[in-house]
């Protein structure tokens, strides 16, 4: 089939699986970005055990393919009486795995902080959660802007996840395997979710690009 | 002892090491109120740390440390409140960057202190005039000149409203143009009575406006004295040694 008429009976269901592929996208990202938070300030705080909770999370869920993380949670969970929906499953690990990443992010863009600034704010009486709120997070989220723009889109071909799973409706890539097994798409079917990932990108990195030379600090 | 005797800042037998390296060896000084005493020595000699143990941004190994005759906390929310008033001025400045010289001299006033942001505002503006730089309250750290930078970072600890302020070689960051204008402001300081301790190598600043000069190195007290006596005669050869080398540049 050509892509004209892919899109003239597909048309919507395309629709359908770009919104769902954004939708999981979002709630994912939103998720993954609060948890990297948490964790960045566990792997930095004065008490050891909660760094080294917040380390270890960040060498399972950065080391483990996404994959093997879905199939733990819909074909392993279920022997421990463990059962989740399909889509809680997708979300799960495409949540915790870009997490692990930003935390990463975060730790970097930490790095950035001259260590000066951090012994004036304990000179100013400030505690460590003041710190960690008014100096640290908004230093490191103000540097990072680019490499979390990566991580969002990162996070969007991860929810192709969904499409290894009976979840309904389709994201982008479970609408090409659900085309492909009715009729003959092709590569056809798989050259128009490709194009709506990448114009999805696209957009992102500029939006990313904005943001970034508009909070970058000077220094 | 009366209250209007008691230190400001009192150090008893105060011993430091970092691993081997014993950094503090019985050091013992006392700041009386109103005072300003400059801390002088060689590069390496525990200048920096002995003012870092003040407010305990640098823990101790033995020894005492009273502020106002208060040994200092160990940790926690009493620890923050005493550090937030004791003002502290760095040699790099360390403004917070992402935020603009207004924001960094409410920040701590209205987070730690708790007064309204509006009030904290106004005496904001009023110290960045003190010190010549209310024409940049707007600007970010960056877009400041060194010497800018530094008074504004003296501001920011002024805003505190200090019961004493600690300075570590604020003018060494500076290019030499820049030095003039920061030892102003804390000429003008000393000359309204704040209760100060300066590690500076400013001779001419030091027998201005110290009360006290002390001599260190190797981590120990070698001598303290009046500004003219120290450095019209120093006692130690030490002393002598070390000012030749800076008088010579
Ligand atoms: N955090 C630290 N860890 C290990 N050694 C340190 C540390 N800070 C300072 N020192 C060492 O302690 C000595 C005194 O340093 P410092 O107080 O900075 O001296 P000064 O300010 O007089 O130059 C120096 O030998 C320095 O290398
Ligand atoms: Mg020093």
């Amino acid at each position: 089939m050509s892509i004209q008429a892919l899109l003239t009976e597909y048309g919507d269901k395309y629709l359908q699986a770009l919104l769902t592929t954004w939708r999981l996208t979002v709630i994912s990202f939103a998720a993954a970005f609060l948890i990297g938070i948490v964790i960045t300030v566990l792997r930095v705080c004065p008490i050891r055990p909660l760094r080294m909770f917040g380390d270890f999370y960040v060498q399972i869920f950065r080391n483990i393919p996404g994959a093997a993380l879905l199939i733990l949670l819909v074909y392993a969970l279920p022997y421990l009486q463990i059962i989740f929906p399909y889509d809680a499953c997708v979300l799960i690990a495409t949540i915790l795995i870009p997490s692990a990443f930003c935390s990463e992010h975060l730790m970097s863009g930490m790095n950035t902080i001259s260590p000066g600034q951090i012994e004036a704010a304990r000179a100013l009486g400030l505690t460590f959660f003041q710190m960690i709120r008014r100096i640290i997070i908004p230093q490191a989220l103000r540097s990072t802007v680019l490499p979390m723009t990566n991580l969002l889109v990162a996070t969007m071909l991860t929810t192709s996840l969904a499409s290894q799973v009976p979840m309904r409706p389709r994201d982008l890539t479970g609408l090409v395997s659900y085309i492909n097994t009715r009729a003959a798409g092709g590569v056809a079917a798989f050259v128009i979710s490709a194009a709506l990932y990448c114009a999805t990108a696209l957009v992102i990195g500029a939006v990313g690009s904005l943001i970034d030379r508009k909070v970058r600090i000077l220094r | 002892m009366s209250q209007s005797e008691t230190p400001v800042i009192e150090l008893k037998n105060v011993n430091k090491h970092f691993g081997d390296l014993h950094v503090l060896q019985d050091v013992s000084l006392s700041v009386k109120k109103g005072e300003v005493v400059v801390i002088i020595g060689p590069s390496g000699s525990g200048k920096s740390t002995l003012c870092r143990t003040i407010n305990r941004l640098e823990t101790i190994d033995s020894g005492e440390i009273l502020i106002e005759g208060e040994p200092v906390p160990q940790e926690g929310r009493k620890l923050a409140e005493l550090r937030s008033r004791i003002g502290m001025v760095f040699q790099s400045f360390n403004l917070f960057a992402h935020m603009s010289i207004l924001d960094n001299l409410t920040l701590a006033p209205v987070d730690v202190l708790k007064i309204p942001r509006k009030e904290a505002r106004e005496e904001a503006m009023k110290l960045l005039e003190r010190v010549g730089v209310a024409d940049q309250a707007k600007k970010v750290p960056a877009q400041l000149s060194g010497g800018q930078q530094q008074r504004a970072a003296i501001a920011r600890a002024l805003a505190m409203h200090p019961k004493a302020m600690l300075f570590d070689e604020p003018t060494s960051a500076l290019d030499p143009e820049m030095i003039g204008e920061v030892l102003s402001v804390m000429t003008e300081l000393a000359s309204e009575g704040m209760t100060m301790l300066i590690v500076t190598h400013e001779m001419n600043f030091a027998r201005q406006v110290a009360d006290r000069v002390i001599f260190m190195d190797g981590g120990k007290i070698i001598e303290e004295n009046t500004p003219d006596a120290f450095f019209e005669h120093p006692a130690s050869e030490r002393a002598q040694n070390f000012l030749k080398t800076i008088r010579d540049h």
